[in-house]
């Protein structure tokens, strides 16, 4: 799956940049369970065509709906210049669902330390 | 596309209001002073002429047109701070705009003003509770006539009585209510009232003004071209150039009038009555659902404020727009102060009604919501 582009943005009231994607096919739910590997999700089912919200806290939200071809990500703003390239990545990576998980998983932990010690000064 | 987003701006516009922008545009620009044309219409002085006669302001060359309330409140706020030596003391309320909030707390990082902000109950500003907000040092107090998240009217003939009693100017933000209710500014206490042309005027963007009944009051902060005394280099002084600079709006203010229009002639009343009705269906029907929290079930404007339970209002907004069509708002809707008050800063959903929306809607806005709640993970 591949971000296309960015169709509008603007700076929420919390202070995060949302940015919203058009992707070049429709999201299945299954790409969802796949985000549950980096972070939270939530679901509501019954709603539209099940509404989706992934939550990588002090990283970026993303949040959809089964079958759309736009998503919304909201990014922490002060980190966003550190995150922005692994949200392409979790889209580009994910194949009909072979994924390389061990890789994403390690491009993810260095992106982590540098997040953590831009947020909070130092390494955990 | 259900749009209930009118708080914000008011859409769709009447079929009379975009025919006036189309007509403006096909004629060129008529200004007194500005060019030797006469074909056109003069719709300065027509709109400064409709918006007299429907908010009962006298005389119309009180009336200010600028670019939206936003506009008209910083040239009167610091217009009227500009004509003031010493630091005073000023009175606002937590119900307000931050088009109201931010001048004032601008000013009072600056130390020019000392501001009190004046608590609200319930879903309004009591005038006892601004008589006990008066010291001696007191001149100005800015307010909104209906807050743009709870849809409450605020008292504002009791509210200025009390402060005219203690010589205290009184400047109203009318960006919710022109247009929306009946206002005689002839018969109220106020000594400026604020509008926006884009919400219940029912014009287009960037058009605006203010009325203001003493002009001296209010020193002018603007300087530059109005087509009239131009041998002087000193800034004209009469109204309504004492505060408009430059080029006007011209499409901005046929749409302003046109919208006027059609408020008159559909008839105030008529267009209350309707949107009372719609939005108390709206309110009893969310009000079947414990899990809806709405936070002034009695709202005196079209606006509607609430919550679901276990989800954040962005996610209700989203859900609303993306499965249902259904455009509201979602956040703080720039009066942090209300939200503090009522959901801790969260935020909340606000549904705003028009002119145009429709029984039907209502019923689909309502089914929608119930069913997001229903699904709620709770």
């Amino acid at each position: 799956m591949r971000i296309i582009r960015s169709v509008r943005h603007k700076v929420c009231a919390d202070g995060a940049f949302m940015k919203e994607f058009l992707l070049d096919t429709p999201v299945p739910a299954e790409f969802y369970a796949y985000l549950g590997n980096f972070g939270h999700i939530e679901k509501l089912i019954n709603v539209g065509e099940d509404f989706y919200k992934f939550e990588k806290p002090d990283w970026f939200s993303i949040k959809g709906f089964a079958g759309d071809t736009t998503v919304e990500v909201r990014f922490r703003k002060e980190v966003m210049d550190l995150t922005v390239d692994f949200v392409y990545l979790l889209f580009s990576s994910y194949h009909d669902g072979k994924v390389d998980l061990s890789a994403l998983k390690r491009r993810e932990q260095a992106i982590g330390e540098r997040v953590r010690k831009h947020l909070h000064g130092s390494q955990e | 596309m259900i749009y209930l987003n009118n708080a914000a701006t008011s859409w769709p516009k009447p079929p009379e209001v975009q025919a006036a922008i189309t007509k403006s545009l096909s004629l060129p620009v008529f200004g007194s002073g500005r060019t030797t044309g006469t074909e056109g219409e003069d719709y300065i002085t027509q709109t400064r002429e409709c918006l007299s006669s429907f908010l009962g302001a006298e005389p119309p060359e009180h009336i200010v047109f600028t670019h939206n309330a936003t506009d008209s409140l910083n040239i009167l706020i610091s217009g009227f701070l500009a004509g003031k030596k010493d630091e005073c003391h000023v009175l606002t309320t937590a119900l307000d705009h931050n088009s109201v909030l931010r001048p004032l707390f601008e000013y009072n990082e600056q130390g020019r003003i000392r501001l009190s902000i004046i608590p609200f109950k319930g879903s309004s500003v009591s005038p006892e509770a601004v008589e006990a907000s008066i010291r001696h040092d007191t001149r100005l107090m800015v307010m909104t006539h209906g807050s743009n998240v709870l849809g409450s009217v605020q008292d504002i003939r009791a509210i200025g009585t009390i402060l005219h009693d203690h010589g205290i100017c009184f400047m109203v933000d009318g960006a919710q209510t022109a247009g929306h209710i009946p206002v005689n500014l002839k018969n109220l206490p106020v000594d400026a009232y604020v509008f926006t042309g884009h919400k219940g005027l029912l014009g287009i963007p960037g058009t605006g003004g203010f009325f203001l009944r003493d002009p001296e009051s209010v020193s002018p902060v603007r300087f530059g071209g109005t087509g009239t005394d131009s041998f002087s280099l000193m800034h004209p002084r009469g109204m309504p150039e004492r505060f408009e600079i430059g080029t006007h709006n011209y499409p901005g203010l046929a749409a302003l009038a046109a919208g006027v229009k059609f408020i008159s002639d559909r008839g105030l009343h008529g267009i209350m009555e309707k949107a009372e009705r719609q939005t108390t269906f709206l309110i009893n029907e969310m009000k079947k659902d414990a899990n809806i929290t709405i936070y002034n079930n009695q709202p005196d404007l079209p606006i509607i404020a609430f919550n679901i339970k276990g989800l954040k209002n962005d996610d209700v907004g989203f859900i609303l727009a993306r499965a249902y069509g259904i455009i509201g708002r979602t956040g703080l809707h720039c009066a942090p102060l209300v939200h503090k008050a009522i959901d801790g800063g969260e935020g909340c959903v606000r549904l705003s009604l028009s002119w145009c929306t429709t029984d039907e809607e209502c019923r689909i806005v309502a089914d929608a919501i119930q069913e997001i709640a229903e699904n709620a993970n709770y």
